[in-house]
């Protein structure tokens, strides 16, 4: 058993780095001001095979598994997880309609998204308690040959910038627990994308509602079976949980750093606040935190990459971050007192893009049955 | 006893309507814009509260502390930005209460009687949680006093009409070198620096002040020259409640949305399952204990009892149930939260474990409380 990295992906992290360092640095602070999509950086990331990353050699990917992966997320998200996410949403599509897709669907889009010359957006949440169920719950009904979608996807991330969305829609209102998957394009007519919706955080990575009002597609739009969405979405989420928890990660590292250096130039009594115990504390529970999180989402990262059942372990990341994420910024704030309750720092921003890595759609008990499942 | 009079209640209730026509409708556009309300403090005039902290005997509200804390969580409950301000404009007159002369008195609950706010001045670049390293400095000279130096952090700093400042008079003494001002606004040499952004509480100001050369009549001095540290850590024992106050606000908004959201998702027929159950059980429980230790520690103050240990236990029981609260509300209503003004309250909150001397200082503090005076040695046993 070998907890390191290897070299090949230790330099494709290294190179994440060295991206981070050159692309994401630079712009962090505009980035997270105004809010802006970094179309620049997104193809950035393509230029340097980054959204290919996880796809296989033939669609124009490199062929790295999941561990190197999630390795990049949080090189990535140590600099600024605004673009992690997006990338991440992007992985997504690419992912689903590479796995699951027809020939024809991957060979519109998935060259397209590892190229960015689209990005893909991920539409499953709905109003309503769980997609299926509400008043505006996305619905297909079958028509001429095709679907006619109508109804909203809720709180879709790239949404507007995308060019494709994987959305989910019932069949049938009798079966809510049925979802179909569908490849729609965002040309498509009646599709709707809301106002962006203004984000606590990991801000540059767009999120709207999208409203389908009688949006036509053909049958060829169905990805994977019929009825076989609630699958798809189970897998791609979990899948992307553990990049999520990557994420995480990559912010708590950051702030951990930030922290411990402005600790050891910040003088009070008389000496570096590096020396006091109490902020000694705060910083090594971070970095217990931030170890164990890594070293627990590398691991489920590598079930992954072994074709291996992976979910328990995904779920576990996911609860242990869901308690500890945002307690890591919540202490490294307290070691940079005032200073790093201010917008001129960089905390304040790493507060508000952890909590959106570890306190959405993971309605935090839902990891919980998952493991508890798992043992029982 | 925290149980409230029906006077108490009263009050409560006014509380409860001044923030719900004031405060809650413009809490999220002016947390937008981090732009101060002037407009509030109009408000706040007409009913008078700003003097609820000030005697009777010199025409203020005179209020319990107890009354004081139910008041402010209101405040907190609608917007703890806002709510920073309006405590802030209280908690400005605590040294003078603490410390300042019948004629002091009378000279400068003058202008916040008449709706103008005050300004707590310790913290410096150099004096954050070391408190005691200030280094603006008060030169007597004749009749008066010359202040140099600058102090940052300082809230509702731009708006004020009268500020305590802290410097040193015997820079040779440490501790008891440092002596308390009261500083007028618009003194020749003082000015307004910088304007702090924050992750929350945005609306409050929080401003760098800077003294060149400020004169101020010796008269100016509150207490006696060296008292300043004594005269700030009394301050501070008293505000620190006030903060914890705000913070029992927030965490109680944050169960409330909560709950409301959850109905909202759910339309008759939330049935929770266990976990959500619990979760909504351990956020009512802390909030509970926080707002009961808060009344108790202010009931202690109301009976002239030593209530510093309490006060720091307070504001750290306080603040940290309104981080954790809050962090776990936003969970609980997800991309919602993170969308909408519900995010801010884990923002607002975040400041509660910082300002008015961070959890750590408060733990230090406890800790010391804790410790003194060593236990006596048992007969028959030797001291370690």
């Amino acid at each position: 058993m070998n907890f390191q990295l290897t070299e090949e992906q230790r330099l494709i992290e290294q190179s994440a780095h060295d991206f981070a360092k050159e692309y994401l640095d630079p712009v962090v602070e505009q980035l997270d001001h105004t809010g802006d999509f970094p179309k620049a950086i997104i193809k950035e990331l393509a230029n340097h095979d980054f959204l290919g990353l996880h796809l296989p050699a033939d669609v124009g990917g490199a062929g790295a598994g999941f561990v190197s992966y999630v390795a990049v997320i949080e090189s990535l998200s140590r600099s600024c997880a605004a673009v992690a996410s997006i990338m991440n949403n992007q992985a997504m599509v690419s992912y689903a309609i590479q796995h699951w897709g027809t020939e024809a669907q991957k060979k519109q889009y998935v060259q397209a998204l590892v190229k960015g010359e689209t990005i893909g957006a991920f539409a499953i949440y709905e109003h309503g308690p769980t997609p299926g169920i509400g008043p505006d719950a996305l619905a297909a009904t079958k028509r001429d040959g095709g679907y006619v979608l109508k109804g909203t996807k809720a709180y879709v991330r790239n949404a507007g910038e995308a060019g494709v969305y994987v959305a989910f829609a019932i069949t049938d209102s009798a079966e809510p627990n049925a979802l179909t998957a569908f490849v729609v394009d965002a040309k498509a007519t009646g599709l709707k994308v809301g106002p962006k919706l203004n984000t606590m955080g990991l801000r540059g990575c767009p999120v709207a509602h999208v409203t389908f009002d009688n949006v036509s597609v053909p049958e060829t739009a169905v990805l994977g079976a019929v009825k076989s969405g609630r699958e798809i979405a189970t897998r791609v989420l979990t899948l992307a949980s553990v990049a999520e928890a990557a994420q995480t990660v990559g912010i708590g590292q950051a702030a951990l750093e930030h922290a411990a250096l402005y600790a050891k130039q910040r003088v009070q009594f008389g000496k570096p606040v590096a020396t006091l115990q109490a902020v000694q504390t705060l910083l090594a529970e971070a970095a217990t935190d931030c170890y164990l999180a890594r070293l627990g989402l590398r691991s489920a990262a590598q079930l992954i990459e072994d074709a291996k059942p992976f979910e328990t372990e995904a779920a576990i990341v996911k609860s242990f971050l869901a308690r500890l994420g945002s307690k890591i910024l919540v202490d490294t704030c307290q070691v940079e007192g005032g200073m790093g309750y201010s917008e001129a720092m960089p905390l304040p921003r790493l507060f508000r893009d952890i909590a959106g890595t570890t306190l959405l759609d993971a309605p935090a008990d839902f990891p919980d049955y998952a493991i508890a499942a798992s043992i029982a | 006893m925290s149980i409230l009079t029906a006077e108490q209640q009263e009050i409560k209730k006014a509380a409860k309507e001044f923030v719900a026509k004031h405060i809650i409708p413009n809490a999220a556009e002016y947390d937008k814009t981090a732009e101060f309300h002037p407009f509030l403090l109009e408000a706040a005039k007409e009913s008078k509260i700003f003097t609820m902290a000030i005697p009777k005997k010199y025409g203020g509200l005179g209020y319990e502390a107890v009354t004081q804390a139910v008041v402010v969580e209101e405040w907190g409950y609608g917007c703890a930005g806002m709510g920073t301000t309006l405590a802030a404009g209280v908690l400005g007159m605590d040294s003078l209460l603490i410390a300042g002369n019948e004629e002091q008195k009378q000279r400068y609950f003058d202008p916040i009687l008449k709706g103008g706010i005050a300004a707590f001045a310790l913290t410096e670049p150099g004096a954050g949680s070391d408190a005691a390293g200030v280094r603006t400095t008060a030169v007597r000279s004749g009749d008066e006093y010359i202040i140099n130096g600058t102090k940052c952090f300082i809230t509702n700093g731009g708006y004020a009409s009268v500020y305590v400042i802290l410097a040193k008079t015997d820079p040779s003494k440490g501790v008891k070198g440092i002596s308390a001002f009261m500083v007028e606004r618009g003194r020749p040499g003082f000015t307004i620096g910088e304007t702090e952004h924050k992750l929350g509480i945005r609306s409050s100001n929080t401003v760098e002040l800077l003294l060149k050369n400020v004169q101020v009549p010796a008269g100016n001095l509150i207490g006696k020259e060296g008292d300043g540290m004594k005269i700030a850590m009394m301050t501070l024992d008293m505000g620190r409640p006030m903060i914890a106050a705000l913070a029992v606000g927030v965490a109680q908004r944050a169960l409330d949305e909560c709950v409301k959201y959850l109905h909202q998702r759910f339309p008759g027929k939330l049935q929770p399952g266990q976990t959500l159950q619990f979760k909504l059980a351990d956020m009512q429980i802390q909030l509970e204990a926080a707002r009961q230790t808060l009344h108790y520690t202010m009931n202690l103050r109301d009976s002239g009892l030593p209530y510093s240990k309490e006060s720091a236990i307070t504001k750290t029981l306080c603040g940290d149930v309104a981080m954790s609260v809050t962090t776990q509300a936003v969970s609980l209503m997800g991309s919602y939260a993170y969308t909408s003004e519900i995010a801010k309250l884990m923002r607002d909150a975040k400041i509660m474990q910082v300002y008015e001397g961070t959890n750590q200082i408060q733990r230090l503090v406890v800790s010391r409380a804790v410790l003194s005076p060593a236990p006596a040695v048992a007969a028959g046993q030797k001291a370690a």
